[in-house]
């Protein structure tokens, strides 16, 4: 039997076994989804048909002993007619139904673009619609997500021939709503731009959880103020009521992942008729695009990778943080304006943590929030979280000395802005697609945080990703590549470092090459001019020798002093 | 109101397999496996034993991550007596409790 044979009967299997719950008086629902869900656990296709039809038969047998009127000769008849018609309606459904015929093919289906914020002269470069791809690459018959896709055409036309794809971080991220964002501020000059939403985010299918991100600010909150056990517990309980929630809706949780993210890409890729194409991966998705390039090498004109995300084995979140952290304090000692203003900033920072441990202070916090009295209780660990995530934007540095030793006197009045931009920010990251990909990626995130682990640990994915889904295939390091790469590091990137950043792209060979940028932190080219234009200039001609001169002529950082406002 | 154990061959090599491990949840395929009852006939007997009292069901996580919940079941103790009262009988006449 074929794969594709083998898909289709697995397909039909689970009609009849929906048909079957359906049929069913509606006192006996919960043994429909019985049948529905003990259907997941038949390996064999033939063994799961026999399941499905002997389910019709169930079905009827309980539908008629329900019409006591029925005498039992008539209600056979009514019971094989019955089996029969549901049978044909499901081969129908099955060869008829919408988009379901056959074997899906790679294939761009253009819609109106219902994108915000797009100007009249972006407008007309955009071209919207969706790409149906596999559920699951193995299992043609599991079904089909379809993602939205947006080709911003370059200014220039025609292009040139192979187009850039942006693969964003995360993973969680929405994107195609930025289209005009993005068609504004192109990756390389004369080339169109590819932008999808991964599955799961954004406006791409499935809706997994939605809403989430709001249910985990408190939980989020709690953790972050006091790693307790009992806080950690209930942050888990938010995520399994998630995942409960999505396999309620039929999804299964191994659908997710990079790997599938990666062929999820390739498909698109074919969709679009694309031959080859450039990849510019950012944050996480770096990791995607260098498991796309070690896959699928021969699509990929030229990579560029814009602050690693490498994957595991990398050390714990926190460890990478008080590195950044270190680096950035160390910066401060260096330039005279912070060290005379705030002489031994890492002294000011760890006794502000010390201050906060016994002595927590109380923070305004904007409406939005919903918390008790519009106030935040500021601990030591939520303190050091907060520190941690300022440490990733360049906007941040002039700030935070002053920010840290405002804390350390007692005064929190700067801390409601970062707030609220935390809030955006969670509110807009799809956290069930973070932990959906992240626990098939990172056998690191299978162990909950240490006793006593550093609080960056404690509010990230650690100890959630046992019970959420099986590990799966692990996204890679395209060892020794031939195609080019190009990774743009920060020196204040709290994700990777410098050292961690240059060590994997060591491994990926004599094609790849390694740019450090100072006074900056994750996203490089979002916060770098200098960056955007060496990568535009990569992109434009992989092989040549950059100009990265302008890397090293960045502004110092003006500090802000006590008195001073920005 | 529900009706009276149907006490047909097929039930009582269900009655058989559920008593073999009475005091452990069982979901439908294994079951289908173990009695060799296929599930057209085995969903209507699980159906009938718990609306009379018979059998207790719920739903039990999947051991696998990912997968859905199962819907498992066992003998409530009248269903274990009703078991036992067939075992017996059917020793008495010499013939097997489970379908051959």
């Amino acid at each position: 039997m074929t794969a594709a044979r083998t898909g289709r009967w697995r397909r039909l299997a689970v009609r009849l076994v929906q048909y079957a719950a359906w049929f069913l008086p509606g006192a006996q629902s919960p043994w429909g989804d019985a049948m529905r869900r003990e259907l997941d656990y038949i390996t064999g296709d033939p063994a799961a048909l026999r399941w499905a039809l002997g389910c019709v038969l169930a079905s009827c047998k309980a539908r008629w002993t329900d019409r006591s009127w029925f005498s039992t000769r008539l209600a056979w008849r009514y019971a094989a007619t019955s089996g029969v018609l549901t049978l044909l309606i499901g081969v129908a459904l099955q060869e008829n139904a919408s988009g379901q015929t056959g074997p899906l093919r790679p294939q761009f289906d253009e819609t109106a673009c219902d994108v915000p914020n797009v100007s009249p002269d972006i407008q007309p470069r955009l071209h919207c619609g969706t790409v149906s791809v596999p559920r699951n690459y193995d299992n043609p018959a599991a079904g089909r997500f379809k993602l939205a896709v947006v080709i911003a055409k370059s200014e220039q036309q025609p292009a040139l021939p192979e187009p850039v794809v942006y693969i964003n971080g995360g993973p969680g991220s929405p994107l195609t709503i930025y289209a005009g964002y993005q068609a504004r501020n192109p990756y390389a000059e004369g080339r169109d731009l590819i932008l999808v939403d991964q599955r799961g985010i954004g406006r791409s299918e499935p809706g997994l959880c939605p809403d989430l991100g709001s249910k985990l600010l408190e939980a989020d909150l709690a953790v972050a103020q006091s790693p307790s056990e009992a806080a950690r517990s209930s942050r888990r309980a938010v995520y399994l009521a998630c995942r409960d929630e999505a396999i309620d809706h039929g999804l299964d949780l191994r659908d997710f992942g990079t790997t599938v993210t990666v062929e999820d890409f390739e498909w698109v890729r074919r969709a679009l008729g694309i031959a080859r194409w450039n990849v510019y991966g950012e944050s996480y998705g770096t990791t995607v695009a260098m498991t796309l390039v070690a896959r699928h090498p021969d699509t990929v004109r030229a990579a560029v990778l814009d602050s690693l995300y490498p994957p595991d084995p990398i050390f714990r979140r926190s460890s990478k943080v008080a590195e950044a952290r270190d680096a950035f304090f160390a910066s401060c000692g260096r330039d005279d304006a912070c060290a005379a203003a705030f002489p031994n900033l890492a002294g000011i920072y760890r006794e502000t943590l010390d201050r906060l441990g016994p002595h927590p202070l109380t923070v305004a916090v904007p409406p939005s929030m919903h918390r008790p009295d519009d106030q935040v209780l500021l601990t030591a660990s939520l303190f050091e979280v907060l520190v941690g995530r300022l440490i990733y934007y360049p906007t941040a540095y002039p700030s935070l000395p002053r920010l840290i030793a405002a804390v350390h006197d007692g005064d929190t009045k700067g801390l409601a802005a970062i707030f609220a931009s935390e809030l955006m920010q969670a509110r807009e990251l799809n956290r069930a697609a973070e932990v959906a990909v992240e626990c098939r990626d990172r056998p690191g995130y299978r162990h909950p945080p240490a006793e006593g682990a550093n609080p960056p640990d404690q509010v990230d994915s650690y100890g959630i990703c046992d019970d959420w889904s099986e590990l799966g295939p692990a996204p890679v390091i395209p060892i020794d590549t031939a195609v080019p790469i190009l990774v743009l590091a920060g020196q204040f990137d709290p994700v990777a470092g410098p050292s961690l950043s240059r060590e994997v792209t060591g491994r990926m060979g004599g094609n790849a090459r390694w740019i450090e940028f100072p006074l900056i932190g994750h996203n490089v080219r979002h916060f770098s001019p200098c960056g955007a234009k060496i990568a535009a200039d990569f992109i434009d001609n992989p092989p040549q020798a950059l100009d990265t001169s302008c890397a090293d002529r960045v502004a110092p950082i003006h500090f802000l002093t006590r008195q001073q406002t920005p | 109101m529900p009706r009276r154990p149907n006490i047909s061959r097929q039930t009582r090599a269900l009655l058989a397999a559920l008593l073999d491990r009475y005091q452990v949840w069982r979901h439908g395929y294994e079951l289908s496996k173990e009695t060799g009852l296929r599930s057209g006939t085995l969903y209507p007997l699980l159906m009938r034993l718990n609306e009379q009292g018979l059998l207790e069901s719920r739903w039990q996580e999947s051991e696998r991550p990912g997968l859905p919940p199962r819907h498992v079941y066992r003998l409530t103790a009248s269903g274990q007596a009703l078991a036992q009262e067939q075992e017996a009988a059917a020793s008495a006449t010499g013939r097997a409790g489970a379908l051959a």
